[in-house]
């Protein structure tokens, strides 16, 4: 994500955060609660899943040494919730992406900017998706096709666009707080916004607001980790 | 839905709202003696008996059933507080009194771990659950005030009423700023009597005639 | 009438419970492949028709270049309704994947749903999640719901005798005795009703 003018590379954010010490697993669970909400795949977090795979494994260390030590099995079991929860959140985390790549897996594929929000382990689980998902559809529907309507993405060849792609809904509503002030966003539509008493011209959010708010103008705040989905 | 957290993708369960709200913090009073904890979610303590020191409930609760503490009730969660709150809210027609984002969870966490706990605690489940009431009606009346916008702020909405706002304001909305799209692979709309329609962030592809 | 196979087999699939595979319907299924290629060959012989008579296929907007768009748009309605049977059918398929790593372990009820391809399919599908699982060597169709606590309060329903012994301890299961235990032991007891677990 390129910076400008003010706002936060994901990179930026990411040493922010560790400086003000929120810990991986509130940055986990965030990362978790914007991908469930979001009707698009968000950019991959990297290096917060790599740290997160590492204190899991430490953690699942200190675990067997305490229990082969003899430690209080009631102590232990603490530290085992501890354990299960980073895991479900983690998990989850990652599980959410690849049911969305199942779900949009061609025009993830065709999209340059969702392809890059990729890991690696998920482009390649998108390849092999997208290979046996147009197997399927080619063995029972398009070669029994005529010629000119034997494509997966079109209906036929003078189809435009790919008009047999499934695509992310943007336009869907979501719920969001606030992180930081966000830029003032002039919304066209009949009305622009609408507090449960009041109307703006443009409409900003500052840091404690909560909202409803329809997704697409509001992508870029989301991935400068000026609002959070909940 | 029970009990399943991933059917639709972008729907939060009822476990995961608790999941999340188990993470809030709360003051326990520790009645021995204890290491510190240090757990990858953060560390807590030392516990020393009688000194109050705060933890994740989810913690509070597993060292309470380990007959470790006492937790302290949230300071909103008095009898006191709570009838000030219920009155403001059901004199106030469009706004929200200010509580806890995830108080529900919180309290019916209290409630079936720590009911020893909470002085009073029928009265404080009681009026509780009357404000929660209040806070329903009074969101299911505001639905109506989202047509046409796209961006409504709902300042002081707990985690429970935005579960329930989500599908209607998903659907109401969503239908509103539905573009012509070139037509889709159709997915046709499934009907289910029993289950309530909920929303959910897949493209919509009707079927055409 | 145009279409009514089609709708028919979309129908067939949405009636059905959300989540649950019908058995393919290859009659439909084969019927609406039929169609297709006599809509084709409609098409095709009013084009050609169109074009012996020195017409501009395109441009020249008569009986016989409407009849061919029907023809089209009939053709392409029953691919996608084709394209979203199967398409729709596979998401179903997906989630099979998800819960059940491999085909014999999917019940024979389920397993004789399939169609042709979607045994294929679902096989594929099991190794492409298991390869991303072990590329990342951690599992993601496990942990589907959020973790409780290990450790459950019972209390004892019938007289079960002393020095039992448990994964991390042993006990005196009296009646109405209560104890601090790990679900997965007092599971097999609870399921019996011979304890309950308790809350408060």
């Amino acid at each position: 994500m390129a910076s400008s003018g003010g706002e936060w590379s994901a990179e930026q954010i990411d040493d922010y955060e560790a400086l003000i010490s929120t810990t991986d697993v509130e940055l986990l669970k965030k990362a978790w609660r914007n991908e469930k909400a979001s009707p698009e795949i968000l950019p991959f977090e990297e290096a917060l899943v790599k740290r997160a795979k590492e204190q899991i494994q430490l953690m699942e260390e200190t675990v067997d040494d305490f229990e082969e030590s003899g430690h209080d099995p009631l102590i232990v079991s603490l530290y085992q919730m501890d354990l299960d929860r980073v895991q479900f959140l983690l998990r989850s985390y990652l599980r959410v992406r690849l049911q969305k790549i199942e779900k949009f897996m061609f025009y993830i594929w065709k999209t340059d900017t969702y392809r890059n929000r990729l890991s690696i382990e998920e482009e390649k689980f998108t390849e092999r998706c997208i290979r046996d998902m147009g197997k399927h559809l080619e063995e029972t529907v398009l070669s029994k096709m005529p010629d000119n309507y034997q494509s997966v993405l079109k209906q036929s060849v003078i189809s435009e666009e790919d008009d047999m792609v499934p695509e992310p809904q943007l336009d869907t509503f979501v719920v969001a707080k606030c992180e930081r002030t966000t830029r003032p966003l002039y919304l066209d539509g009949s009305r622009q916004s609408a507090g449960f008493d009041s109307r703006d011209d443009h409409f900003q959010m500052v840091p404690g607001d909560l909202c409803i708010l329809r997704y697409r103008p509001f992508q870029e705040e989301l991935t400068s980790g000026n609002i959070s989905l909940v | 839905m029970a009990g399943q957290s991933d059917p639709h993708i972008s729907l939060f369960s009822a476990e995961e709202v608790e999941f999340m709200a188990e993470d809030e913090l709360i003051e326990i009073v520790p009645n021995l003696r204890m290491d510190p904890l240090n757990f990858i979610c953060g560390d807590f303590g030392p516990f020393l008996p009688q000194i109050a020191t705060q933890v994740p409930f989810w913690l509070a609760v597993a060292l309470k059933k380990r007959g470790k503490c006492a937790i302290r009730p949230p300071q909103w969660m008095s009898v006191e507080n709570l009838t000030q709150v219920l009155e403001r809210e059901r004199e106030s027609q469009g706004a929200f009194q200010v509580l806890p984002f995830h108080y529900v969870e919180i309290s019916r966490l209290l409630f079936d771990h720590a009911r020893d706990d909470i002085p009073d605690m029928y009265m404080v489940r009681s009026l509780i659950e009357d404000i929660r009431d209040v806070r329903i009606h009074k969101v299911e009346t505001s639905l109506e005030k989202f047509s046409g916008t796209s961006a409504v702020k709902i300042p002081n909405l707990s985690a429970m009423e935005v579960n329930i706002i989500r599908p209607f304001v998903g659907r109401a909305l969503q239908a509103f700023y539905k573009h012509d799209n070139p037509e889709k692979i159709p997915d046709v709309d499934r009907p289910s009597s029993a289950q309530t329609r909920v929303a959910n962030n897949e493209p919509r592809r009707p079927l055409r005639r | 009438m145009h279409g009514r196979k089609a709708y028919e087999l979309v129908k067939e699939f949405a009636s059905g419970e959300k989540g649950h595979l019908k058995i393919f319907n290859n009659e439909l299924f084969e019927r609406v492949i039929e169609e297709c290629n006599e809509h084709h060959n409609a098409l095709q012989s009013l084009i050609r028709k169109m074009q012996e008579e020195g017409l501009e296929v395109q441009t020249a907007k008569n009986a016989d270049h409407y009849g061919a768009l029907v023809h089209h748009l009939s053709l392409t309605r029953n691919k996608r309704c084709l394209m979203a049977y199967v398409y729709n059918r596979a998401e179903i398929i997906r989630d099979l994947a998800w819960k059940v790593g491999l085909l014999h372990e999917l019940p024979s009820e389920i397993q004789e749903k399939f169609g042709d391809s979607e045994e294929q399919y679902f096989k594929d599908h099991s190794k492409s999640l298991k390869l991303y699982m072990s590329q990342l060597s951690l599992d993601v169709n496990v942990d589907m719901v959020p973790p409780k606590d290990p450790y459950i309060k019972v209390r004892v329903l019938e007289d079960l005798g002393s020095g039992i012994i448990l994964s991390d301890k042993s006990a005196n299961f009296a009646r109405h005795s209560m104890h601090f235990l790990k679900r997965t032991d007092a599971e097999q007891y609870i399921s019996r009703g011979l304890m309950e677990e308790l809350t408060g």
